[in-house]
C-alpha cells in the first residue's frame, strides 16, 4: 500500500521500517515535549517564589522538577535510541542528507549536553545553592531544551523543503549548511513545535491537578498549578494559532502536493473552499459531511480569495502521498483540538476576570481535564501532518523513502523487539509518574495542603 | 591536521568519554548482579556510582551526531551492518535504565525487586558485550579493502573484545567502589568488592593479551597494527592493567583506581590508532568519508560551542558534586 510500483516484499520491508521509526519517534516526542516545556514552568514557579516568598511555588517547582529528572532520563534513553535508529533504519537517507543537514544535529548534541549537565545541577542543587543561584541555573535548562527543539525541527522543516545543496551527477555538491538550516520552513515549523511542547505541558500540568481537584483536593497548591497553566496557555494558544496560519502559507508555497493532501482536494479548484468536514472515510475518497467556507483556502493559502490550489489528481501517482487519508484526517484532529483548547484558555480567562478567582465547577474541571491528553494528541498530530503529507518522499521532490531504507534484512524482530520495550517502557513511567505524584509534596504539612 | 582529522580526534574524545562514564555505570550494574541479595552492597555500590544518571549517553549521541554529520557515508555504512547488535545494545541500555529506575521505588526483598535486579544486572552485562563486539568487528573490518564489507562482529576477535568490554567495566567500578568504601571503613563489603575487581583485573589482561593472540591468527593485518602503530598504547594499557591488579592486590585503591581508568583509555585509543585511519573497512576512511569542507567547518564550530559552553558547565557540575553535601533543611 505504500508504493504500488515497488515489490511486495519491498513494501512490507519499508512499512516496518517506518513503523518502528514511527513508534519510537512518537513515544519520544511526548517526553521531549515535556522536557521542553516543563522547564519553562519550573522556572516560571520557582521565579513566582522567588518574588512573593509564597511557598506553595517553591513546592510546585520542587515537584515538577523531580518529574523532569525522571521524564528526563526516559527522554535520553529514547533520544539515544533514535540517533541511531537514523543509521540503523535509513542508512541511505543519513549518507545523502548527514553531510548536510549535520550542523543541526550537532548543535543539537551540544544543547542536550548542556540541558543534561543544568538538570544534573538544578536537580540536586535544590538545597546545596542559594535560591537565587538555584534559579539561575534553570534558565540554561529551559534555554537549551528549546534549542534542542529548535535544531531537530530546522532538520524536518529542511526534509519539506529542502535547500542548500545541488545534485551533480547523482552526488550532492555545493553543499550550504546554513541555507539548509535556515530554509524557507525553518521559522514557521520550529516556532509551531516549541509554542505546541509549551502548550501541551501548561494544559498537562493543568489537567494533572484539576484531576487532583475533582478528587476533593481543593488547596492552594492546586489552584496555583492550575493558574500557572493556563495563564501559558491563554498566552499562547492564541499565538499558535497565528503561528499555524502562517506554516500553513509555507506548506502552500513550497509543499503543494501536501497541502492538497491534508486539505483534502482532490481535483484543482480556483477560489478553493476551505473544507471544516470532509473527514476521510475508506470508500469515500473525497471525504464525508463537507462543510465549506467558499474562498476561504484560496485566501488563507495564498493571499487571495480566487487563486488556484491544486488537487492532488494533478500530480503524478508516484508523486502523491499514499497516506492522504491519515494525512487529513491528522490535520483536521490537530486544528480541532487547537481550537477547542483555545477555547477552554480563553473561556477559563474570561470567567476567572469577570469572577476574581478561577471556575472550579465540575464542567470547567473536567474540560481543564481532558485538555492535557489532548494537547499531547494534537503535538503527536501534527508531527503527523508533517510526515504523512510528504510521503511519498523522506526528502521532499527529492529523495523517495522507499530509496532510504535500509538493506539489511530483519526489521521484523527489531520492530517487534522495540515496540515491546516501548510498551512497558510506557507503562513504567506511568507507573513511576503516578507513585511520584501520590506522594505528599515537600513540606506540605508547613503548607497546610495535605 | 585536516578539519576531518580534527573532528575524528574528538569523535574518539567522546567515545572514550562513554567507554568511561558510561563503563563505570554499566559496571556498576554488574557489580550490582554479583552483589546478589546483599542489601548493604548494593548500596554501597549505588552510593559510590551516584545515581544512575542515564545523562551519561550524551557522550555516545555526541559521538553518533559527529560521526553522522562529518562522516555520513561511515553512518550509513555501520548502521548497515551492524542493525543486530546495535540494536541489542540499545534495547539492553532502555532496560536496565527502566528496571533500575523502578527497582528504586520498591522495597529490598519482594519478588519484583529481585526479578528487576537481575533484569538490571543482566542488561548491564549485554550492553557492554554488545558494544564491544561491534568495537571488534568493526576493527577486523577495518584492515579489509572492499567496497561494502560486512562486519565480522560474530568473529573470536569480536566476542574476546566483548568479554574485555565486560570485565573492564567491572574493574573499573569496582576500583570506583573499593575507594568509597575504603575511606568509609567498610572493611566487610571491601573484601567483596577488592575480590570483584581482582577477578575482573586478571580477566582484562587475560582478555586483551587473547584478544592480541585472537588478531594473530584471524586478521594479520589487524595484528600488524595493533602491534605497530599501535604498540605504545597496547603496551601502556597492558602495563596499566598489570599495576591496577597489583595495586588491588597490595590495597591501594585509589592507584587502582587510576590506573584502570588509564587502562581504559590507552586501551580504546589502542584500537582507535590500530585502524585510523580506516573507519569502516579500508575504503571509508577519515578522508573518503568525510561530508564536504563547508559541513565540516559547520560540525568543528558546533564542537567548539560545546568545548566553550558546556565544559565549563561541566566543571561547575563536578566542583559542585565533589563537596559534601550540606544537612537537608526542610
Amino acid at each position: 500500500m505504500v508504493v504500488s510500483s515497488l515489490p511486495p516484499a519491498v513494501v512490507s520491508h519499508l512499512t516496518t521500517g517506518r513503523a518502528q521509526i514511527g513508534t519510537s519517534l512518537s513515544f519520544h516526542l511526548f517526553f521531549a515535549v515535556l522536557g521542553v516545556g516543563l522547564p519553562l514552568m519550573m522556572l516560571v514557579a520557582e521565579g513566582m517564589h522567588l518574588r512573593t516568598g509564597d511557598p506553595v511555588w517553591r513546592a510546585l517547582a520542587r515537584r515538577w522538577s523531580k518529574v523532569f529528572g525522571l521524564l528526563f532520563a526516559v527522554g535520553a534513553v529514547s533520544g539515544t535510541i533514535i540517533s541511531f535508529e537514523l543509521g540503523l533504519l535509513w542508512p541511505r537517507f543519513m549518507a545523502y542528507a548527514g553531510g548536510i543537514i549535520g550542523l543541526p544535529f550537532s548543535l543539537e548534541g551540544a544543547a542536550f549536553f548542556l540541558e543534561a549537565i543544568f538538570a544534573g545541577i538544578y536537580l540536586y542543587g535544590w538545597d546545596r545553592l542559594s535560591p537565587c543561584a538555584h534559579w539561575l541555573c534553570g534558565v540554561p535548562i529551559a534555554f537549551s531544551a528549546a534549542a534542542s527543539a529548535f535544531f531537530i525541527v530546522t532538520a524536518n522543516a529542511w526534509m519539506n523543503v529542502p535547500r542548500g545543496f545541488q545534485i551533480v551527477h547523482g552526488r550532492v555538491t555545493h553543499v550550504d549548511p546554513l541555507a539548509a538550516m535556515f530554509n524557507p520552513a525553518w521559522a514557521t515549523e520550529t516556532s509551531h513545535m516549541v509554542l505546541g511542547a509549551y502548550l501541551a505541558t501548561a494544559f498537562g500540568v493543568a489537567s494533572v491537578y484539576a484531576v487532583g481537584m475533582l478528587r476533593g483536593r481543593r488547596n492552594a497548591y492546586h489552584r496555583k498549578a492550575i493558574a500557572l497553566g493556563l495563564s501559558m496557555a491563554a498566552i499562547l494558544a492564541p499565538l499558535q494559532v497565528a503561528v499555524g496560519d502562517l506554516l500553513g502559507r509555507t506548506v502552500a508555497a513550497h509543499q503543494p502536493a501536501t497541502l492538497a493532501a491534508i486539505e483534502g482536494v482532490t481535483h484543482s479548484e480556483r477560489g478553493a473552499g476551505l473544507n471544516v468536514g470532509g473527514i476521510p472515510v475508506p470508500g469515500h475518497p473525497a471525504g464525508v459531511i463537507d462543510v465549506k467556507i467558499p474562498n476561504l483556502l484560496s485566501l488563507l493559502a495564498f493571499d487571495r480569495s480566487n487563486a488556484t490550489v491544486r488537487g492532488l489528481d494533478t500530480f503524478p501517482k508516484p508523486d502523491r502521498t499514499p497516506l492522504a487519508g491519515p494525512a487529513r484526517l491528522a490535520f483536521i484532529g490537530m486544528v480541532g483540538i487547537g481550537t477547542a483548547l483555545v477555547a477552554v484558555a480563553l473561556g477559563y480567562w474570561l470567567r476567572r476576570r469577570r469572577d476574581g478567582t478561577g471556575p472550579e465547577d465540575r464542567v470547567t474541571l473536567a474540560a481543564l481535564a481532558a485538555a492535557g491528553p489532548l494537547a499531547f494528541l494534537a503535538n503527536e498530530l501534527g508531527w503527523l501532518v508533517s510526515e504523512f503529507g510528504r510521503q511519498p518522499w523522506i526528502v521532499y521532490g527529492v529523495f523517495r523513502t522507499s530509496s532510504a531504507i535500509t538493506t539489511s534484512p530483519g526489521l521484523g524482530a527489531t520492530f517487534s523487539a522495540f515496540t515491546v520495550v516501548y510498551v512497558g517502557l510506557s507503562a513504567l513511567t506511568f507507573w513511576s509518574v503516578r507513585r511520584l505524584a501520590a506522594r505528599p509534596p515537600d513540606g506540605s504539612r508547613a503548607l497546610g495542603v495535605v | 591536521m585536516s578539519l576531518a582529522d580534527l573532528l575524528a580526534l574528538i569523535l574518539g574524545i567522546s567515545l572514550t568519554a562513554y567507554a568511561l562514564f558510561a563503563g563505570g555505570d554499566f559496571g556498576a550494574g554488574i557489580l550490582d548482579l554479583l552483589a546478589g541479595g546483599d542489601a548493604p552492597e548494593r548500596a554501597a555500590i549505588e552510593t559510590a556510582i551516584g545515581p544512575v544518571w542515564e545523562a551519561n549517553h550524551v557522550w555516545l549521541i555526541f559521538a553518533i551526531t559527529i560521526l553522522l554529520s562529518a562522516f555520513p557515508a561511515a553512518f550509513s555504512a555501520l548502521g548497515t551492518a551492524l542493525l543486530a547488535p546495535l540494536s541489542v545494545a540499545l534495547v539492553a541500555i532502555v532496560l536496565r535504565g527502566a528496571a533500575v529506575g523502578l527497582r528504586a521505588s520498591l522495597d529490598a526483598g519482594t519478588r519484583s525487586h529481585a526479578l528487576l535486579s537481575c533484569l538490571f544486572g543482566a542488561a548491564s552485562v549485554v550492553a557492554p558485550f554488545a558494544f564491544g563486539l561491534v568495537a571488534g568487528g568493526v576493527a577486523v573490518a577495518s584492515r579489509v579493502a572492499v567496497a561494502v564489507p560486512s562486519i565480522p562482529w560474530t568473529g573470536a576477535f569480536a566476542i574476546v573484545v566483548g568479554g574485555l568490554a565486560v570485565c573492564l567495566c567491572t574493574q573499573l567500578a569496582a576500583s570506583f567502589v573499593a575507594v568509597r568504601l575504603a575511606r568509609a571503613g567498610e572493611t566487610r563489603l571491601l573484601v567483596h568488592v577488592r575480590r570483584r575487581g581482582l577477578q575482573a583485573g586478571a580477566g582484562v589482561l587475560v582478555l586483551s593479551v587473547a584478544a592480541l593472540g585472537v588478531a594473530a591468527t584471524a586478521s594479520p593485518a589487524l595484528f600488524r597494527r595493533l602491534t605497530g602503530a599501535a604498540l605504545p598504547l597496547i603496551q601502556l594499557g597492558l602495563a596499566a592493567a598489570a599495576l591496577s591488579l597489583l595495586a588491588l592486590i597490595v590495597c591501594r585503591y585509589r592507584l587502582a583506581r587510576a590506573a584502570s581508568l588509564l587502562t581504559g583509555i590507552a586501551l580504546v585509543w589502542g584500537w582507535l590508532v590500530a585502524q585510523s585511519p580506516n573507519l569502516i573497512g579500508a575504503r571509508l576512511t577519515i578522508h573518503t568519508a568525510a561530508a564536504t569542507a563547508p559541513a565540516l567547518a559547520a560540525v568543528a564550530i558546533a564542537c567548539g560551542a560545546v568545548l566553550l559552553g558546556v565544559l565549563p558547565a561541566l566543571c561547575l557540575l563536578f566542583v559542585m558534586f565533589a563537596r559534601p553535601r550540606p544537612e537537608v533543611i526542610e
